[in-house]
């Protein structure tokens, strides 16, 4: 029988869980040899029971939430009962697993209380490199997961507490930076075998019973907040649709996400089924990622600082199609799978702004990584340089959209300059915000950003970005934002414009190229606007002269204090075309 | 009377003032409502308060002063009109930030925002030079184009201005040619340079700290020069008056009012000085600090007698990276929420009633605190509170947790109170677990000191539970953070950032980088008045294996580099990322990316007053018997006035301890003994 949980038991159990995730993060962050997990942060740890649902998560990457149940199935269909206490597993294969794509790889290891499997600690982080055909693995032209590196299903890592040092092996002679991968392999194993400690330390404070029924009671809660929020909701079906630019193979064609909400008292439905069908190339997402973008959204909506664990998961349901880009059959490429969750979290959030009026807010960015790979001439060795740029955030019904920042589900740290240059053969000529990239509307989208370099040495370069040719949309009459760009040597005669993914570029010394990236979209109509607001943005160079006019109809005079509002040529222009 | 020491802990509510007679020993303690508009006020009124005590002007030989004025400017957005210069093209930078949202729940939330630019876009000018990644001029400085961008920016009159180019920390003399240049275009307006602020790779942070050093330069100049100026009429004429910093050494008045930034997160820093000089004096090299007060709580872990520094931190969303004391900071306090969600939850926190309106049981306030359980429970005297200043209305505090808590529940109140306390504590026992298990700590050796108003109350309770090896109460646990500083020494920090590869190191060059930042170093200790024999100099390399983004401070004296020469640094790193991170890997290629070294001006300590048993007995103590609840049961123990504990008794636990301004609560099964410091050791089992 099931020991009895109250309140305060809960509370407690939940405050250790919160405790030993955050640990296992600190020590993954402090630990990860790559600039990636140290600088980008771009790893996530979590705790789960022996089904391999999450029962705490440090959110660092919500998308996670949907991979680590996927890959923690895929380890006890392969080892079952052969799991052992100082065992290690290791997968990242999409299909088999949960990893949105291969470089997020995951090491999971298992939890025994009195000989008895009681749970898994987790830890997904991204790789650098783990080979494929471009420096970075994800290569924007890849027809099958074949070409985007090496895929490992669920495989025994350690074994009591020894690590099999063939499959370290393997794994670093299929990568560009051996030393990286397996130093962040490491830093993961350490960080999951701390979290092995510490839950074995609550287990035995509190029982392993009574710790089974906290979690159990955490899934019925979080199930409970979403079922509660839902059924103060409008009922009904709201429809939206985004577009991702292409799939890096079929350049001239967006592919298209769709979402239906069915929504009837606390029940609540996404039917993914009328999105495209599964691409070519690598704009393909598995249902694990479909399921933590609604989450993500649910979350937001609801309130952000809910407990995050797989009981979330259980207060709503979902259909996809197989062989849609959002249920794609395998082998299909995945790699990029940033794109489509943004395109697919920007389409539920525009269906659900329906429901939530207050949280409502125009698209934002979405996110974008560059990679060049090459000889370094200094130390003589190969890098891959990666880097992930935001752009602007989408306006807010009642503000502005952040500019230079990190939105929906993506959440890395931009990479320093000076960090950039010291390690890389490269120079940056710029890095600003760029002027009007932001969507004009009673609310102004953020602005997109401008990092332009300079190669000093020959490099392969890849970019898998969005939004450059369909742009942010805005929301409630505000304008789109000003889409990204990718261009080399754009100040040439030679300038050549890349598309939104590309793979394996050859740069040559003495290239440039001009990475800009999207603006957010705009909230209401700009002609409500504050003339003063649109008059400060204009001093803080968030915007131009002209733009004022053209977007929002201020009319602005210069005088000998700088510029100025004309108000009764405002008031014209803002009249004209008016009923 | 004998020269005295005095110290000021300025804070939200009350500034804390503690007069020490180094002839004597003796200790008085005053507590004057703050004069936020200008606390210099509060600070002189409580100086003369002292002097009308007996104590002559001339007495005072020493003050220091833990200052908020440059917190609350920058909190409340109240810094002064300030400029940027960065290199021509990298506008973007500050703005940008990290470009991350905070972990959490932020990543999840649309309304947020980042903070506030210190100096806006509209004051932001662009410098033409470029410097690369050797430290070598790509692009000269255009100095022409300087001049005409001042003069624009100088339209907007801005009070101080931030300059920050790129590898100015390899190669600072653009900017210090643009500091010149300032100086000749904008006479009066302050300047900040980020090569002398904080010269560390990493433009952003080391642009951050110089805007926030820039914003609140001026304002803490003026302050302290109005505070000098209050003192000498007063007739305090000690040279030694100091302020606090975030690093817990002190600055004078002279240097801390050109880096003002060093002052920004100096709050909690007292307590932790104060922590070590406790370690030292009773000989406990191990302890984790325990402040907890009306709003949170703030814990640092002290091994073999030292302190741990971070070199980078944040404040309302602002990056700062100046070193300042590694203190974990927790919403978790007197005052902090205890509520009912509507699913049958308790949230505890984050947030807090404050001064005001207060715990329930002041009398103003509705919601149930952490303050009104402790009433609740039997563990604070409704009418000895504030020496009975105060009187806390338990029925209040009832019926607030009864409403709010126990009734939705469907819990007695007593169990509901029970169970605010354990969540909260367990709030502060991850707030501790995260300073020391996460870094490879054993907490068994470990005394956790406890203090601030509510610390005591709960430090039983959380050292049994992560099996510490006890709790040490100082004996004046409410103004121990101002004891704290007059126990610091002045210390002043440099680092410079230069990336080698440890393959192409030599001692030589080491020895040449440290050369340079001892010659600042001892320079501006000797204008802070300290002689060669009273300065120390402690070194430092930040190295990281090649790729890494994250760095280890390795403690590099001269004496080790020339006996173990650069492969001794290689394995005292390797050695300390296993001790840190679990792992190392000697094969590896290392970097080192900063020098650090801290100059050290000793100013020589007072010894923690000791005291004779004067061979009272526990009885004269006692003051009543009352029920107190521990683990679900009501129990009567005794209340003693702690004041009144003799050297050497021991209480017996369960039991409280009542003081002035703090209660301590011995939970059944741990004793306490009044040490010869008169603090209480508190430890598990019979005395």
């Amino acid at each position: 029988m099931m020991p009895a949980v109250d309140a305060i038991d809960l509370e407690v159990v939940k405050a250790s869980l919160g405790g030993i995730v955050q640990e296992m993060q600190n020590s993954l962050y402090r630990t990860g040899f790559s600039t990636i997990v140290r600088e980008s942060q771009d790893a996530s740890c979590a705790l789960m029971n022996e089904r391999g649902e999450v029962v705490a998560q440090h959110v660092v990457l919500p998308l996670h939430i949907g991979a680590f149940p996927a890959c923690c199935a895929a380890v006890i269909a392969a080892f079952g009962d052969t799991i052992a206490p100082g065992d290690a597993f290791l997968i990242n294969h999409p299909y088999q697993g949960g990893s949105p794509h291969a470089p997020d790889m995951a090491v999971i290891t298992p939890v025994f209380v009195d000989g008895a499997l009681f749970g898994f600690c987790g830890s997904i982080a991204h790789k650098g490199d783990i080979g494929g055909p471009v420096p970075g693995s994800c290569s924007g032209q890849a027809r099958e997961i074949f070409n985007e590196g090496l895929q490992i299903p669920a495989v025994r890592y350690h074994s009591g507490h020894v690590p099999n040092a063939d499959l370290e092996r393997i794994i670093a002679a299929n990568s560009r930076t051996p030393e990286l991968v397996l130093g962040d392999i490491r830093g993961q194993l350490g960080a999951d075998r701390l979290g092995e400690k510490r839950l074995a330390e609550l287990v035995a404070r509190h029982g392993a019973a009574k710790i089974r029924a906290c979690w159990d009671r955490l899934f019925e809660m979080a199930r409970a907040r979403v079922k509660r929020a839902v059924a103060g909701w409008k009922d009904g079906r709201f429809e939206a649709e985004r577009f991702v630019d292409d799939d890096g193979i079929e350049l001239e064609r967006p592919v298209r996400i769709h979402v239906a909400v069915d929504k009837h008292g606390d029940s609540l439905h996404f039917d993914f089924t009328a999105s495209a069908d599964q691409t070519a190339g690598p704009a393909n997402i598995r249902p694990p990622l479909v399921q933590a973008a609604c989450a993500y959204c649910l979350i937001s909506l609801i309130d952000p600082h809910i407990y995050v664990c797989s009981g979330l998961l259980q207060g709503f349901s979902m259909t996809t199609r197989e062989g849609s880009v959002l249920d794609p059959r395998f082998p299909a490429p995945v790699n990029t799978y940033n794109p489509t969750v943004h395109a697919l979290v920007d389409a539920i959030f525009a269906a659900l702004s329906h429901v939530a009026p207050a949280r409502a807010r125009a698209d934002g960015s979405g996110s974008r990584s560059i990679i060049l790979g090459g000889r370094n001439p200094v130390t003589g060795c190969n890098y891959v340089q990666y880097e992930i740029v935001a752009g602007g955030a989408g306006a807010r019904a009642t503000r502005d959209g952040p500019s230079g920042i990190t939105v929906n589900q993506s959440n890395a740290r931009i990479a320093p300059v000076e960090i950039v240059e010291t390690e890389f053969p490269t120079r940056l000529l710029r890095f600003d915000l760029i002027a009007d990239s932001g969507g004009a509307g009673r609310n102004r989208g953020g602005l997109g950003l401008r990092r332009e370099y300079l190669n000093l040495e020959d490099a392969r370069f890849s970019i898998r970005s969005m939004k450059h040719v369909i742009p942010p949309s805005g929301c409630a009459e505000g304008l789109d934002g000003r889409p990204g760009d990718i261009v080399i040597n754009p100040d040439g005669a030679a300038a050549r414009r890349l598309p939104t993914r590309y793979a394996d570029y050859p740069l040559r010394r003495g290239d440039v190229f001009r990475l800009d990236t999207p603006g957010g979209g705009g909230y209401g109509d700009p002609l409500e606007r504050e003339p003063e607001r649109v008059l400060a943005d204009l001093r803080e160079g968030y915007i131009t002269g002209a733009a004022a006019e053209r977007d929002y109809g201020v009319v602005v005079v210069q005088t000998e204090h700088g510029p100025a509002i004309d108000f009764a040529a405002t008031a014209r222009r803002r009249n004209e075309g008016k009923p | 009377m004998g020269k005295v020491r005095v110290t000021v802990d300025t804070g939200g509510t009350f500034s804390d003032f503690v007069c020490l007679d180094e002839d004597t020993g003796a200790i008085s303690v005053t507590k004057l409502p703050s004069t936020p508009d200008d606390p210099s006020r509060a600070i002189v009124d409580g100086i003369e308060a002292l002097l009308g005590g007996g104590i002559r002007a001339a007495d005072i030989a020493f003050l220091c002063h833990g200052t908020t004025v440059g917190t609350n400017a920058l909190l409340e957005g109240k810094g002064v009109r300030t400029a940027l210069l960065v290199t021509e093209g990298f506008a973007g930078i500050y703005e940008v930030g990290e470009q991350a949202r905070p972990y959490g729940a932020a990543i999840f939330d649309i309304m947020y925002d980042k903070p506030p630019l210190l100096a806006p876009r509209s004051l932001t000018g662009e410098v033409r030079e470029r410097v690369d990644f050797r430290g070598e001029v790509l692009l000269p400085l255009d100095e022409a184009a300087l001049r005409t961008t001042l003069h624009a920016l100088a339209r907007r009159e801005p009070a101080s201005i931030a300059v920050c180019l790129l590898f100015s920390f390899l190669h600072p003399q653009h900017e210090q040619r643009v500091g010149a240049i300032i100086a000749e275009e904008l006479p009066g307006c302050s300047v900040s340079l980020s090569s002398e602020v904080l010269p560390q790779i990493r433009e952003y942070y080391r642009l951050s700290t110089t805007v926030i050093n820039a914003y609140l330069q001026p304002i803490l100049e003026r302050y302290l020069a109005n505070l000098d100026r209050r003192l000498a009429a007063a007739g305090v004429a000690t040279p030694q008056k100091y302020v606090m910093q975030s690093n817990g050494g002190m600055s004078t008045f002279e240097a801390a009012a050109r880096r003002a930034v060093t002052t920004v997160l100096s709050g909690p820093a007292g307590g932790v000085t104060a922590g070590v000089a406790a370690c030292r004096a009773v000989g406990i090299p191990d302890i984790i600090t325990f402040d907890m007060g009306g709003t949170s709580c703030d814990v640092a872990l002290i091994r073999g007698g030292m302190p741990f520094v971070s070199s980078r931190g944040k404040i309302e969303g602002h990056d700062i990276a100046v070193p300042m004391m590694d203190i974990n900071t927790v919403s978790a306090g007197g005052g902090t929420i205890a509520r009912a969600s509507p699913l049958g939850e308790i949230e505890v926190g984050p947030h807090s009633a404050g001064a005001m309106p207060g715990p329930a049981c002041y009398g103003r306030g509705e919601l149930p605190t952490v303050t009104d359980c402790n009433l609740a429970l039997g563990y604070l005297s409704a009418d000895n509170f504030l020496g009975g200043r105060m009187r806390l209305d338990a029925e209040r505090a009832r019926s607030a947790i009864a409403t709010q808590v126990a009734g939705p529940l469907g819990m007695p109140v007593a169990r509901a109170a029970e169970g605010i306390i354990r969540i909260i504590d367990v709030k502060m026992e991850e707030a501790i677990k995260a300073i020391s298990t996460m870094r490879g700590h054993d907490l068994r050796d470990f005394m956790l000191l406890a203090f601030g108003g509510a610390g005591p109350l709960h430090a039983g309770r959380i050292a049994r539970a992560l099996g510490m090896a006890g709790v040490m109460v100082p004996l004046y646990p409410g103004v121990f953070s101002a004891i704290g500083l007059m126990m610091s020494n002045v210390r002043h920090d440099y680092v410079q950032s230069r990336m080698t590869a440890i393959a192409d190191l030599t001692g030589d060059a080491v020895e040449a980088m440290f050369a340079r930042l001892a010659r600042e170093a001892l320079a501006d200790l000797q204008r802070d008045g300290f002689a060669a024999a009273r300065i120390r100099l402690d070194r430092a390399v930040d190295m990281r294996y090649a790729g890494q983004g994250y760095e280890v401070s390795v403690p590099c004296d001269e004496d080790a580099v020339r006996r173990d020469g650069i492969a001794g640094l290689r394995r005292r790193f390797d050695e300390m990322h296993r001790q840190m991170f679990g792992h190392m890997a000697p094969d590896q290629p290392v970097e080192v990316v900063s020098y650090r070294l801290c100059g050290i001006g000793t100013v020589s300590a007072p010894p923690m007053p000791k005291f004779e048993p004067t061979g009272a007995a526990l009885s004269d103590a006692l003051r009543e018997y009352r029920p107190a609840r521990f683990d679900g049961e009501s129990l009567v123990c005794p209340v003693y006035q702690r004041e009144r504990l003799d050297v050497g008794l021991a209480v017996q636990g369960p039991a409280i301890l009542d003081q002035f301004d703090c209660t301590t609560v011995i939970c059944r099964g741990q004793n306490a003994r009044v040490d010869a410091w008169k603090n209480l050791a508190i430890t598990e089992g019979a005395p």
